[in-house]
């Protein structure tokens, strides 16, 4: 019983993930500009990435195999959850710095860029 | 040589944890070994991520991992739903714009912590940080308002409250 449940809420997981990662492919081509690309790229790196993983260390525990493949997909499906937690914002934040510090692409259309009134005071 | 044996032992058994968790086993060979990794990594490293050994209590971390289910849950959740909406309707209603949001924190561990969990919410993304005017500097998808104190309020107000609660005080 507590199997079938765990195998199944693992199953959900996974699929979640994988529509997730599916309308983030959707956005990235929607989305016309850099800066509102980065926002699907948050959706298939969370949504599309952590919670499958979490899925995939759920699932297995409900799985009729031997304990020492089950604990050790589970493990390091968690500790590649948790590094992809900790990981993926940073390179999201390097990614915008540094194309907004190039002036590589400008962040249009936008309401208001108090990044570049602090910079254009500093010159 | 480690300013603080209570720092290094705790940090050392989180290594090992980790190393167990990660290989799944708990047999003599696994204990020593990730025992000799944990702990001799530790050695280098305690001085310099704990600075304050005091602060290392199991009232933190059971406010952390608090933080951490309604994180993963709510707030993702949430964040989730109102960028998928966007990218799905057939046109989207989109208020691009970089705001500045300030923070009332110092520990450089809670910094990172509200950038992190700005960043990792989608339809908020950290361009920049101003360590010096004590502000973000962040991309923000539905921008209601442009004010600075009203854009805390939506973006950071509540990842800030947990921050200071796991980190300082």
């Amino acid at each position: 019983m507590i199997d079938q449940i765990l195998f199944w809420f693992g199953v959900a997981l996974l699929f979640m993930g994988g529509v997730l990662d599916v309308i983030a492919s959707v956005g990235m081509n929607r989305f016309r500009n850099f800066y509102l690309r980065l926002h699907a790229a948050t959706i298939g790196s969370i949504g599309g990435g952590v919670y499958p993983l979490v899925g995939v260390a759920i699932l297995v525990l409900g799985l009729d195999v031997p304990s020492t493949f089950k604990y050790y997909i589970t493990g390091s499906a968690l500790i590649s959850a948790l590094i992809v937690v900790l990981t993926s914002p940073a390179g999201s934040h390097i990614l915008a710095k540094a194309a907004h510090k190039s002036r590589e692409v400008l962040p249009k259309p936008a309401i208001v860029d108090r990044l570049k009134e602090k910079e254009v005071n500093e010159e | 040589m480690v300013k603080s044996i209570y720092a290094y032992l705790i940090v050392g058994l989180i290594l090992l944890g980790i190393y167990i968790l990660y290989t799944g086993s708990v047999s003599m060979m696994e204990l020593i070994l990730g025992a000799i990794v944990g702990f001799s990594v530790a050695y280098i490293f305690t001085d310099e991520w704990i600075k304050k050994p005091s602060k290392l209590n199991l009232r933190r971390l059971s406010i952390l991992i608090a933080y951490a289910l309604k994180y993963f849950t709510v707030i993702e959740a949430k964040a989730h739903w109102s960028v998928v909406k966007a990218i799905l309707s057939p046109k989207p209603s989109l208020k691009p714009a970089i705001v500045r949001v300030p923070y009332r924190v110092s520990d450089e561990y809670a910094i990172v912590t509200i950038a992190n969990s700005i960043t990792n919410t989608p339809g908020t993304v950290v361009v920049d940080v101003s360590e010096d005017k004590k502000a973000l500097f962040v991309h923000w998808l539905f921008a209601e308002v442009t004010e600075d104190e009203e854009a805390r309020k939506h973006i950071s107000a509540e990842f800030e409250s947990w921050a200071k609660l796991i980190f300082e005080g």
